[in-house]
Parts: C-alpha cells; sequence; structure tokens
C-alpha cells in the first residue's frame, strides 16, 4: 500500500486512513471505512477555519486503534503551532473518534471546525475491479445525525454520523462553532455507524465503543499470554516472534455463523473474509501455537460445506468452500461469491487439518462431529474430482465468466505452464493437489481406525492412497529432470515445468523415498532456490520472471511448507537452510514477512525485494515464522508426546520454545544452532 | 440425497418442500444443529407459517406461529423459487430479499436443505489418457 496509509479493524470492519486521519477515497483508492466487504465512507475530511490538518505523528495503540496528532495547516515550510489537534480513533459497528482541540495561545480563538463526510458504498470487488453502480445514493439530516443511503431494490446500506457535542449538520457533514479558552481544549466524539438495512445480517446488540475497546485491548492480552514463549539469542526472531503473533491477532475474523469464535482471515485489508485453503494452512502453520483458529475453522468450513451441484458458484457435495463475500455484487449475483467454491485443494486438506488437530489437541469430540463432512470431503476426491476419469484430481471451472481458472494456491493465469511457457489447456491435475489427496486419504483412514471405528473404510482408503502413491510416481516423475511435473494437462502430458510445489509433494508424503533426494537437491539447488528461499518457479524455465507473481517470486508460506516437507524425509539441514534464509528476509520488514517477495539472487541485490502487493500483513505470511518455529524445533506430536528433534542455523544459537500447547499440556522445547546455513548455501 | 435439480414452481411447492423436510425424520447434514427456525412467507395479503425444529439433526415441521432462534422472512415468489433451487438463500439474503432475525447460523445449516439450482455434474471424461507419454 502507498505511503502514510493508517488501517485498524476489529474483524471485518476496517478503515484505511491517510497520515492525517482523513479519508479521499475516489473508486479506485482504497481508503475508507470498510464493513462486511462494503465501504461505508469514502469522504472524512477534518479542517478548521478552512485549513487542512498536517500530522506530526500517528501512534498505533493497537490494530484496533490509533491516535493522530496534527497541527492545522499545509505548508510544508512552517508549522503554525498555536493549535493541536488529536483524532483517537477505534473501530468497532463503524468506528468512534474522538476529536480534541487543544488552544496553547494566551487568548481565546474562535473556531470553525468541519468534518466533510460521503460515501459511494462500493463493493470491494468494484473497489479491485473499478466498477460503476447501479442504485441510488441519498442524504438526509435526521434528529441531528447525518444519514448516507444506498438503496438497489431490496438492497440498502446506510452510515449514520452523529456527534457528542452540538453541530450544525448538513447533507454533506457536521460544522462546529467553538470558543477554546487560553490554554484549554474543546473535545467531541464522533460517532459513525453501519447499516444493513432489510438484511438481518447486523451483529446483535451494540456495545458502547469504550466498552468495545476495553475488550478487544483485554482480548489481545489473553492472546498474547497464551501463545508460547521464545527464548533466544538472535534477537530478531524474537521480534518476528512478536510481530506474527499480533498480526495474527489482527486477522482473526469472526464469521456470523462461529458464535464468537474466530478464525484466520486471508489478508489486509482486501480478503478480509473466509477463504478455506487460506484458513486451513494458516491453522495447519499455528497449530503447536494455538489449536483455537483449526477448530473454528474446521467448524464454520464444515457448515458451509457444499451439498448439491450449482455451476454458477462450482459447487459439489462435498466441496469445501474457496470464498465468502457479503457485498453488493455477490447480493446481486454479479460474482459467485455466497459463498464460491472454486478450489481444488481446501476439500483435501480440510481433512489433512482435522487430523493434524486431533494429533495435537486429543480432541476426538470435534473429530466425531465432524465425521459426516471428512467423509463427504473424502468422497469429493473421488466422485467430482476426477473430471478425467484416471485417479487423480483435476480442475476445470463450470462457472465460465465469473469462476476461477487456475484452482490451486498459484491462482494467477500464467502460474501452470510447459518448460517452454506454453499453457495447457483444461482440466488440469497439478502436482501438489495429489499429494494432498494422497495425504487426506492417509490421514482420514488414521482418523476412520482411532475415531469413528470404521476399519473397513480405514484399509479401503490406505488402499487408494497406495494405489495413487504408486501411479503419481510413474505420471508425473520427468525421467530426464527427475523432478515431479507441475501438472498433468488434459491429455495427461506431463506439464513439465520445475516448481516449488515440488516441496508440497514432500509435504504430504506422496513422494518414493528413492526420489525423494533428488527432489531436495531440487529444492535447494541454483534453479529454485534464491538464497533467501525457494522460487515458484525455477530460473530457466520458459515463464521464468523473479518479479511474476507465482513464476519466479519467493513466497514465504511456500517455503514454510516445503520446510516441512524436507523435514519429513529427515532433510533436515536443508529445512534449516530455507528457515534461516526467510527468518533472515523477515528482518528486513520488520517481522512482517510480506506475500511475496523477488527471486532474485541473493548476492545480487543483498536485500529481498518485496513484490508489489496490496495485502500486509497476510495470513499465511505471518503464519510462516510459527511453522518455520516448529521445523527447526523437529516438533512432532507422537502419540500422548511430543517428540523435539532439534536442526537450527547456527546463527540462532540458543532457542527455547515454552508453553508449548496440546494433549499433554504445556511442554518446553529446547535447541542449540549447529547448521551452519551459509555453508550448505554456498553452490 | 438432495434434488440436484431446479423444478418448476407450482402452486403446492411450498407445501410440498417442507411436507419432504417433515418426512426425512432425521438429518445427518444438521446434526450438529439444535435450534428453531420460522418461515414466514406471505404474499401481500396472508401470511403462511412454518416451524422448524432441529434437535441434533431430527427434524420437526409444524404450522404453528411459535417463537424461534430464527425468523425467516420473505415474499411467497421469492420464496417458491427457493425450494425448488431458483434462489440461492445466502444471496437473497445478502440484498434483502429474505429477511433474517436471530441466530444466523441456523439459516446456514438449513439453506443446505435447499435444492441447487442447475446441477450440472461434473462429467467423468475417459478419452484422455493419464498414461506418459512415450
Amino acid at each position: 500500500m502507498s505511503d502514510g496509509v493508517v488501517k485498524i479493524l476489529d474483524g471485518n470492519t476496517f478503515v484505511v486512513s491517510d497520515s492525517r486521519g482523513d479519508i479521499e477515497a475516489s473508486l479506485t483508492d482504497p481508503t475508507g471505512l470498510f464493513s462486511f466487504d462494503t465501504r461505508f465512507l469514502s469522504k472524512w475530511i477534518l479542517s478548521i477555519n478552512g485549513e487542512r490538518m498536517n500530522p506530526l505523528s500517528v501512534d498505533d495503540l493497537q490494530y484496533f486503534e490509533t491516535r493522530f496528532f496534527l497541527v492545522p495547516g499545509t505548508g510544508t515550510v512552517y508549522v503554525d503551532a498555536k493549535l493541536s489537534v488529536i483524532r483517537r480513533r477505534a473501530v468497532s459497528n463503524g468506528f468512534h473518534e474522538e476529536l480534541t482541540i487543544l488552544n496553547h495561545e494566551d487568548k481565546a480563538v474562535d473556531l470553525t471546525v468541519r468534518l466533510d463526510a460521503a460515501c459511494d458504498f462500493a463493493d470491494l470487488f468494484e473497489v479491485k475491479d473499478a466498477l460503476e453502480k447501479k442504485g441510488k445514493y441519498s442524504a438526509r439530516v435526521e434528529g441531528g445525525k447525518l444519514v448516507l443511503a444506498y438503496d438497489r431494490a431490496t438492497f440498502g446500506r446506510s452510515t449514520t454520523i452523529s456527534a457528542s457535542k452540538s453541530a450544525r449538520v448538513d447533507k454533506k457533514g457536521l460544522t462546529f462553532r467553538i470558543r477554546v479558552r487560553p490554554h484549554d481544549k474543546w473535545s467531541t466524539d464522533l460517532e459513525v455507524v453501519t447499516g444493513r438495512l432489510g438484511a438481518g445480517l447486523a451483529r446483535p446488540g451494540r456495545e458502547n465503543p469504550k466498552g468495545s475497546q476495553r475488550r478487544m485491548r483485554r482480548n489481545l492480552e489473553r492472546w498474547m499470554d497464551d501463545a508460547p514463549r521464545v527464548e533466544c539469542d538472535w534477537e530478531p526472531l524474537k521480534a518476528t516472534y512478536r510481530r506474527s503473533l499480533v498480526d495474527l491477532a489482527a486477522l482473526r475474523f469472526s464469521p456470523l455463523i462461529a458464535g464468537g469464535r474466530s478464525l484466520p482471515a486471508a489478508g489486509l485489508p482486501w480478503f478480509m473474509a473466509m477463504f478455506g485453503r487460506d484458513s486451513i494452512l494458516t491453522s495447519l502453520q499455528a497449530l503447536p501455537f494455538t489449536s483455537e483458529l483449526a477448530a473454528t475453522t474446521l467448524l464454520a468450513l464444515g457448515d458451509w460445506q457444499g451439498v448439491g451441484l450449482d455451476d454458477f458458484r462450482d459447487e459439489d457435495p462435498g466441496r469445501i468452500l474457496h470464498e465468502m463475500r457479503y457485498g453488493e455484487m455477490t447480493a446481486f449475483e454479479e460474482r459467485p461469491h455466497s459463498p464460491y467454491y472454486g478450489s481444488a485443494d481446501a476439500t483435501p486438506l480440510y481433512v489433512v487439518l482435522l487430523d493434524e488437530y486431533e494429533r495435537w489437541t486429543g480432541d476426538r469430540a470435534l473429530v466425531r462431529a465432524l465425521e459426516v463432512e471428512a467423509r463427504a470431503a473424502l468422497n469429493w476426491i473421488d466422485e467430482y474430482a476426477d473430471l478425467r476419469g484416471t485417479g487423480y484430481v483435476w480442475y476445470e471451472r463450470r462457472n465460465r465468466k465469473t469462476g476461477l481458472e487456475n484452482q490451486c494456491w498459484k491462482d494467477s493465469w500464467d502460474s501452470i505452464s510447459f518448460r517452454d511457457g506454453r499453457l495447457p489447456g483444461f482440466p488440469r491435475a497439478t502436482c501438489e493437489l495429489q499429494g494432498y489427496a494422497y495425504d487426506a486419504k492417509l490421514r482420514g483412514a488414521r482418523l476412520a481406525r482411532l475415531v469413528w471405528k470404521d476399519p473397513a473404510f480405514a484399509d479401503r482408503l490406505e488402499k487408494e492412497a497406495a494405489d495413487l502413491k504408486r501411479r503419481f510416481n510413474r505420471d508425473f516423475w520427468v525421467e530426464d529432470g527427475e523432478y515431479f511435473a507441475l501438472a498433468l494437462d488434459p491429455d495427461g502430458k506431463q506439464v513439465d515445468a520445475l516448481a516449488s510445489n515440488n516441496g508440497h509433494l514432500l509435504w504430504s508424503g506422496i513422494v518414493d523415498k528413492s526420489k525423494s533426494k533428488a527432489v531436495a537437491r531440487h529444492l535447494l539447488g541454483p534453479r529454485l532456490f534464491s538464497g533467501w528461499g525457494v522460487r515458484t518457479l525455477a530460473e530457466g524455465e520458459g515463464r521464468y520472471n523473479p518479479i511474476g507473481y507465482h513464476v519466479g517470486t519467493v513466497w514465504p508460506f511456500d517455503n514454510s511448507f516445503i520446510a516441512w516437507g524436507l523435514r519429513r524425509y529427515g532433510f533436515k539441514e536443508d529445512a534449516a537452510v530455507i528457515a534461516a534464509g526467510i527468518l533472515d528476509a523477515a528482518e528486513f520488514f520488520d517481522g512482517r514477512l510480506p506475500e511475496a517477495f523477488g527471486g532474485y539472487e541473493r548476492t545480487e541485490t543483498m536485500y529481498p525485494v518485496q513484490y508489489p502487493t496490496a495485502c500486509s500483513p497476510q495470513a499465511w505470511s505471518t503464519g510462516t515464522p510459527l511453522l518455520l518455529l516448529r521445523t527447526m524445533l523437529g516438533l512432532e506430536p507422537h502419540g500422548e508426546n511430543l517428540v523435539v528433534d532439534a536442526a537450527l542455523p547456527s546463527a540462532i544459537g540458543h532457542l527455547e520454545l515454552l508453553d508449548i500447547p496440546g494433549r499433554w499440556g504445556r511442554i518446553d522445547a529446547f535447541g542449540r544452532g549447529r547448521v551452519d546455513t551459509k555453508a550448505r548455501r554456498a553452490p | 440425497m438432495l434434488q440436484e435439480r431446479a423444478r418448476a414452481v407450482t402452486p403446492d411447492s411450498v407445501e410440498a418442500f417442507f411436507e419432504e423436510l417433515a418426512s426425512r425424520g432425521h438429518e445427518p447434514l444438521l446434526r450438529k444443529a439444535t435450534g428453531s427456525a420460522r418461515f414466514d412467507v406471505g404474499d401481500g395479503k396472508r401470511t403462511e407459517r412454518w416451524s422448524v425444529t432441529i434437535d441434533k439433526g431430527d427434524i420437526r415441521v409444524s404450522r404453528k406461529n411459535a417463537s424461534a432462534d430464527c425468523v425467516v422472512r420473505a415474499d411467497k415468489a421469492s420464496f417458491e423459487r427457493a425450494v425448488v433451487g431458483d434462489l440461492n438463500l445466502m444471496a437473497a439474503v445478502l440484498r434483502g430479499e429474505v429477511v433474517v432475525q436471530g441466530d444466523p447460523r441456523l439459516l446456514v445449516v438449513i439453506q443446505r436443505l435447499f435444492p441447487r439450482p442447475s446441477g450440472r455434474r461434473p462429467r467423468r471424461k475417459s478419452s484422455g489418457s493419464a498414461r506418459k507419454p512415450k
């Protein structure tokens, strides 16, 4: 995002403003007050005696509140400091702003304080794609409050603005004519409340803003207190860990149906929504630190699991949703997100998360409660995802207008290609989907035997998994390159580019032991490994571009799963090299890993070049340091115990992770850095 | 299993939908749900009501005007389309065509019992071969 942009949020309500606290949005400018995927305020400008403010400092108190210190006047040379202005803003159901004006002079001052307000009620999709509105706008003054509204047939959204001090309210804002005595101050509380007419979906009750801030402060304190503690010799890791915990707290999102519990949304601010894939993968990354996100994710995604065939939404029975949205375009079915199901990995990953959750928590009650959903997900793999009848998971959208073409995590248009850069047709069977399906079957078998008491089903799943593994190692193995093809094309031909997906295959366990060494060699080799991390696509491939979204950049989340995969096959030093690279990179971003950074050689740029992106923090980047801590310490639940088998980069020195929660209660893990990652990194 | 294809609306579509619901007795898709929902379906002149109580998946349907954890209001034309799979309940709620008061989770689980609109089953094509090219 551009400089000087300040974001605060609560769940899916958030405010993006400039460093003065002002909002001046256009259809394409992403500032404003947003809630339920709709912009509820697009103009919010403070002026005093006709002058705009000049920012002195911004104080980010918490992720849900901030304070702007300002002086009137926009002069760049000289600031007239006879007045100071403080705007303290907190998000609730809309936002609450305490506006204070301090007079530093020996004489009283007469001021005209003006807040200009307006709203375009844009759908987030419109803000991203710059589309025109179809409904009607209105503004009215009602009981001293300004009400801005937008109506389209039965669809209505409104914003109500009021102040605690007497104001002259017109259709374009509020004006205060005030006198501030010498060395005195004046202040008012401004309330901006969002309304969703007719939808009946407003959260029940409305807390007072102060109470809501207290609740959120307590909640954040509890979240931080509950998390395991990191002690280590390397200060940046402690800072990165702390940053991750706070950002993960901010990214928690309570879907309407979760009864106040939360799951990780995908990213700030555009993806404060329920995403199947992102919520599942982030919950997996965070499991050793908190299991609450996983439990809520499993329940909420289970409630929304597909039950029938709906081409517009790409829904099938048993399919786990891709994305849920609440805005106008979704409401009028101009977009399919109510919810949209076009994801081929969320469904097998759902079973993977359920099993991993049980292994950490021992919570069999939840596994029992979700038996129907897990079985439906496993059934989807064979009955609805095998579009070619060849025993693999394929994807091809049925919604050709607004559905997603690529339904794997690399979802941009050119992410799946042959070595020579050609794009395959549809349907496509990308390799990591087969790995996830294999893992889901084996984990489903474990749960069937242990919790559902259905050994026959378990046997069947294990047999299918073994068969899948055998065929996969034959059909996807690129003989002359010694790695797995990125995908199969509709004719069953190998889409033969070398990509980071090979790391996910190690994580899933589908790779034959005899092939694993060659795969690991590629992952740490010069074509894929940049020195910071594994590139999404290998250097030398037709579409390779170090700043191409899924064709050459390094994705921290991708690397965290690759590191986990390397550990699974016993390559713990290689996992440590990747962990060291990504954690080194995190230091350059003040502990907040971006979604992706450039695939340039580390020795070439010396610092990681951030890929320009609208989302920061992003959930699975935030979860990355957590999963890397797990892989470096080699944490693995084994029955009722937690096994620790550390392989740490020597730069980290001594590392302690204290009070790891799980079925064992709380446990501590220790490790000492012995892996010389610099030497291993050298070509 | 659920109907997977939108059907034409008939004068007794709504009645038939609730009768079919009642005849299920137990619905595994709802076994995590307990609560009551009332559907108020109006045609401008009069409102017909159906009360659905769910007890861990056991479904009972009555025509009583009982208080409920979740009240769903819709006009008859919209609701008729919903029960034949021609109107997506969630999108209709988002645009205010169907209004929900009370616990929204109940609506989420109950919408699973409504038929889906088009239902083209992804065809398994057997023309291609997954064999490696020689």
